[in-house]
Parts: structure tokens; C-alpha cells; sequence
């Protein structure tokens, strides 16, 4: 099957290397012609890689965290270096986060996430489950699944925009339930629930590919056992290979909550954040901080925040949900 | 007569016995309908609007929603195409996308080889830092790197667009964990040769790596095509839009003229999908490999 990871993890990868490197006489031919020359080539040949590495991503991480300690006004003169003042101002909101704006966003996310992670962690291994199952036809139902993961978040944005409206497909399937369907994405209750069901339909199908490859590798002798053992196919699913799939619903989980914490482009692109803030999401209220009031400091004092919550989440998802993974 | 219900007898006597086989044959029966449901929520909202791409302004919106478009018109995509300013995002996306996909196929295959192939001091460290910049998230960068950007003066120019992009620590990851598992060999008895470090990579070390460029050609083009958040914040005016942000502007100048908004998505997926179809393959399994950006 065509859907087994192209590399192994980063663990695996770095123990390989390093170990490969305190394997190398590297140390004891410094100086040799031979390795200066091999060295200079390394060089050479890493040098766009590095310029990239050290400007876009390295320097500007540091760059974004030392933005957080100053007040900037674009156009407006030097920056003035303000300490914690951004961050003070921020946690301040937290006397009234309904009114703040951040905070606002902050609690729209983690509504949004909690619902969005569970529904596409289910339905991305209920998909894999389901196409595990069968033989005939399995490449091409997983081409028609994977359809949505590779078309444009501005495209389906536009396409459920359109699905959306109070006269749109999804309202009229509703009606042939007899349930009336409110304006959705005007509406301050269902806004958020529309963009949760619109990511949760585009992203599945990514996830269902890790499942997928994770099944392929499930240990075949374990589950033959199981049913000569007398095992019904819910008592082997839950209890050998939902605990074996472990690591990769941490992936997956992990995965889609770092992805779900930035969601930014069909808030803008739909919504913008309304109606009264119900789809605002911490990226867009970074954008508009920054770009619609100049605020930059404060916007990087966002994004700081931001980037904490989504670490300290991700460590607290690995020890609940994989707690035997090293690292 | 006799004869065809001597035939048909056997088989209706197998049949229970099959049965209880497979106790769980009627179960055959529920997965294929689960898949064809989901195979309709998956491709047919997709479907479902290239078809409605060519209905009249009325048709798109009507309600009851119909299925086939009746009249069948073309003026969607005349319209759209007849707003020169389409003509340009669409060329913008593709210098975008293939700026960013042709440079960083290169340049993170340079790097590759070096982090994989060569020996010198710093291939750690530098392996190591790619390793942990790939677990950043974009939402810490997206602030500064418009200011570097800005201050650059590159904002409003191709150029903030294709050097973030050209080359990623994720596309150097993927060529490293490839070249690093060719046979020495490969490289000895070129050098024996006499052949170059370049024409040793040129010749020999990317013939062998095909499917990791593969990878990383989809994944690069896919995210650049894509794009929105980073051109938003990048560029400035019209002419410089990508398609997806100028569809985000059509959709501010035709508001609810949904005929002509369905017709211009096409064009950002259309492309996309033909590729998809092509090597789908390279899709997935690039799509897992981007697992460990985590």
C-alpha cells in the first residue's frame, strides 16, 4: 500500500544521527585537506537553506518574542521598549474577558478545538476502520475521501459560504427533515459550530491517512489470536487495537489541536470574526491587532501567549493520551 | 427446466453455509453504504458546485436547490474571465507557486545531501535546530516576518512570497531521511571517476531520491496555491494578489452573486485536483510524512 510514512519519526531520526556522527572520524581528520574540502562543499551546498533556516525562521521566532516587550507604532517612529506592560495589559483583560477581545477569541478557539479534534479524530478512524474492512474498491474510495484535504481553505470556504446560506443545500436537507435551519453563519449561536463542521470535513481525511498507515502496521498474529481466543470484533477493537493505535491518536490529536489553535483563514475569509465575535479566533484578532490598529507589540505579546497554551496542551494531550512514549 | 433448477438448486443450498461463514456478511452491506454516504459528504460539495458553476444567477440560489443547471450558461465564466484582473492572480499563482516549488525542490535536496551524505563539523547542530524549528508553530512568526519582510522592502514584491518559501526545514527533513539510507558506494565510484561533488549530486544522488522530490514538489505547490494567510499579510495591492486573495476580494465586490464566486473557486481547484489525481500518491504519503512537523 502506497500509505506508509515516507521517513521514520524525528526520535528514531535523531538517535540515527547522532549516532552516526559520534561514529565518524570527523574529529580526528580536522585539518586534513580532504575534510576541509568536504566541509566547504557542506557549506556551499546548505547555503540558500541556511540563509532561510537563520532569517525566516530562526531569527524571526526570536524576533516575534522580542517584539512582546516593545510598544511599535509602524511609521511612527522608534520602538520603545515597554517590559511586560503588553502582557501586564493582556492578563489585566481577565478581570472582564467578555469584553476583551483576546480573551474572547481564546475562549472561541478552545470551544472551537475541543469540538473540532474529537470530531476529526473519530471520523478520520472510523473512515480508516471502514476502508480497512474491504478489499474491493478500497483505493478508490480513499481518493474520493481525501478529495476535501487537498482543495483550498479559500475554495471550500467559498463553496460553504455558499452551502451555508439560509437557502442554501444544507438548509434544504435540513427541511426535508422538517427541521428549519437558522442563517447560520449570521447567526451568534451556530456561527462557530458551522466553521467546526466545515474544518472538521476538510481535515478527516489527512488524519484518516495516518490511521491507515498505523492499521496496515498493526500486528496481524495479536488479532488472529484474539479471535481464536473468542474475541468479538468490538472486544478486539477496543482492547487491542485502539491501545496499539495509541501513539498515532496522539499524533493525530496533537496534530489537529496545534492546527486548530491557528485556525485563521475561513474565520477571515467567512465571517471575519462575527456575528459579535462568536468566530473571532486568536490568529485573526493578532492579524486585525496588528494590521487594522498598528499594534504590533501587543499583537507579538499574543502570539507568545498563544504559542505557550498550544506547547503546554500538547505535553499535557502526550502524557494522558501516550504516557509510555520516551521523550 | 429441469435442467436450470438442477444449477439453481446447489447454490441455494450453499448459501446458508456461507452465512455461517461469515456471520458478519450483512455487515458487508452497512460499510459500503457508510462509504458511499461519506464518499457523497466528501467529493460532492465539490461536485455539486462545478456543476452549479454553470447555472444563471437565479438558479444558484434557488430553493428548492436544483440539481442539473437549467439553462446551462458559460456568461459565469466569461464574466470572470473578463475582469482582467483575474487573468493576473491566476498568472501571481503561478510564479508563486512555481517559484516556491522549483527553488525549494532545490534547495532543500542541496541541503539533504549535504545533512545526509557529507561529514562536516555543524551537521548536527544544524540537523538538530531544523528538527525543532519544524515544531514551531506559524502563528509565533507571522508578525515578525512581515516586518522583516517590510523592512526588507520586499512587502508587496514576489519576493515575500518565494524566500520564506524556497527552503523549508520540513522539505530538508524529508531529503535528509531519503539520502541518508543510499549505499556509499553510489558516491565512491563517482569520486573514483573523477566526477565533481555537483555532478555527484546532480547525476548519481537526486536519480535516486525521485519519490522524495515528488514529495516535496506536491506539498510545496499545494501549500503556495493554497496560501491565503501569508499573501494577505504580504501584499498590498490588486495587482499583486494571488487567486485565493483575490477571490477573497470577488467576494466582497459580488457579495451574494454566487454563479460567478463558484466559477472563480474553480479555478483555485480545479488545478489542484487535476494534480491530485495524477499523484495522489505522492499526496498522501507526503501528507504523513508532514506528521512529524508536530
Amino acid at each position: 500500500m502506497a500509505t506508509q510514512p515516507a521517513g521514520p519519526s524525528i526520535a528514531s531520526a535523531q538517535a540515527g544521527l547522532v549516532k552516526e556522527g559520534g561514529a565518524l572520524p570527523g574529529r580526528k581528520r580536522r585539518g586534513s585537506a580532504k575534510q576541509r574540502s568536504e566541509t566547504l562543499a557542506a557549506y556551499l551546498f546548505l547555503t540558500p537553506y541556511l540563509f532561510v533556516l537563520c532569517l525566516f525562521f530562526f531569527f524571526v521566532s526570536l524576533y516575534g518574542i522580542g517584539l512582546s516587550f516593545f510598544r511599535i507604532d509602524l511609521g511612527f517612529g522608534a520602538a520603545t521598549f515597554v517590559g511586560f506592560k503588553n502582557y501586564i495589559q493582556l492578563f489585566n483583560q481577565l478581570a472582564n474577558p467578555g469584553l476583551s477581545d483576546f480573551w474572547t477569541s481564546m475562549w472561541n478557539i478552545l470551544k472551537f478545538t475541543v469540538c473540532v479534534v474529537i470530531g476529526q479524530t473519530i471520523l478520520a478512524l472510523l473512515l480508516a476502520l471502514l476502508l480497512q474492512t474491504i478489499k474491493t474498491g478500497k483505493s478508490a474510495f480513499r481518493t474520493m475521501f481525501y478529495v476535501p484535504a487537498v482543495t483550498s481553505s479559500v475554495a471550500t470556504s467559498l463553496i460553504f459560504l455558499w452551502l451555508y446560506n439560509p437557502n442554501g443545500l444544507i438548509n434544504y436537507v435540513l427541511s426535508l427533515a422538517g427541521i428549519h435551519g437558522p442563517d447560520w453563519l449570521n447567526n451568534v449561536f451556530w456561527a462557530l459550530p458551522a466553521l467546526m463542521l466545515l474544518n472538521i470535513w476538510s481535515t478527516a481525511a489527512t488524519f484518516m491517512i495516518y490511521f491507515l498507515a498505523a492499521l496496515q502496521d498493526l500486528p496481524t498474529d495479536v488479532l488472529e489470536a484474539a479471535q481464536v481466543d473468542g474475541a468479538g470484533p468490538w472486544q478486539s477493537f477496543s482492547l487491542i487495537t485502539v491501545p496499539l493505535l495509541r501513539p498515532t491518536i496522539f499524533l493525530v490529536v496533537a496534530l489537529g489541536t496545534i492546527g486548530a489553535f491557528q485556525m485563521f483563514d475561513q474565520a477571515k475569509f467567512m465571517t471575519n470574526g462575527q456575528p459579535l465575535n462568536s468566530t473571532l479566533t486568536p490568529m485573526l484578532e493578532i492579524y486585525n491587532e496588528a494590521f487594522n490598529n498598528g499594534g504590533f507589540g501587543q499583537a507579538s505579546a499574543m502570539s507568545v501567549i498563544l504559542f505557550l497554551i498550544i506547547f503546554v496542551i500538547t505535553i499535557l494531550q502526550r502524557r494522558m493520551i501516550d504516557p509510555g512514549a520516551q521523550r | 427446466m429441469a435442467q436450470t433448477q438442477a444449477t439453481v438448486r446447489p447454490t441455494r443450498e450453499r448459501k446458508p453455509i456461507q452465512a455461517r461463514k461469515h456471520p458478519y456478511a450483512w455487515l458487508k452491506v452497512i460499510v459500503y453504504l457508510f462509504l458511499l454516504i461519506f464518499t457523497i459528504t466528501s467529493a460532492g460539495p465539490l461536485v455539486f458546485t462545478l456543476v452549479s458553476s454553470f447555472k444563471s444567477m437565479r438558479d444558484v440560489l434557488a430553493f428548492p436547490p436544483t440539481l442539473l443547471p437549467n439553462p446551462f450558461v458559460w456568461s459565469n465564466y466569461q464574466v470572470v474571465f473578463g475582469n482582467p484582473l483575474f487573468i493576473r492572480w491566476l498568472l501571481n499563482s503561478v510564479i508563486y507557486a512555481g517559484g516556491a516549488t522549483i527553488l525549494n525542490m532545490l534547495f532543500s535536496a542541496m541541503a539533504g545531501y549535504a545533512l545526509g551524505r557529507l561529514n562536516f563539523p555543524g551537521k548536527n547542530s544544524i540537523f538538530l535546530i531544523t528538527l525543532g524549528i519544524m515544531m514551531i508553530p506559524g502563528a509565533i512568526t507571522l508578525i515578525p516576518k512581515f516586518l522583516v519582510v517590510n523592512n526588507l522592502h520586499m512587502a508587496n514584491t514576489f519576493w515575500a512570497l518565494i524566500l520564506p518559501a524556497m527552503a523549508q526545514p520540513f522539505s530538508v527533513f524529508l531529503m535528509v531521511q531519503f539520502m541518508k539510507v543510499l549505499p556509499k558506494e553510489l558516491e565512491e565510484s563517482a569520486m573514483i571517476d573523477g566526477a565533481s561533488r555537483w555532478r555527484t549530486f546532480y547525476q548519481i544522488i537526486l536519480p535516486q531520491v525521485k519519490p522524495a522530490l515528488t514529495a516535496v514538489v506536491i506539498l510545496t505547490f499545494q501549500g503556495a496555491w493554497n496560501d491565503f494567510q501569508w499573501p494577505l499579510v504580504a501584499l498590498g495591492t490588486q495587482n499583486m494578489y494571488t487567486l485565493p486573495l483575490g477571490l477573497f476580494f470577488f467576494k466582497s465586490t459580488y457579495y451574494t452573486q454566487y454563479n460567478l464566486l463558484l466559477a472563480g473557486s474553480m479555478f483555485n481547484t480545479i488545478p489542484i485536483l487535476i494534480l491530485f489525481f495524477i499523484f495522489q500518491r505522492y499526496f498522501m504519503e507526503g501528507a504523513v510524512s508532514s506528521g512529524v512537523k508536530g
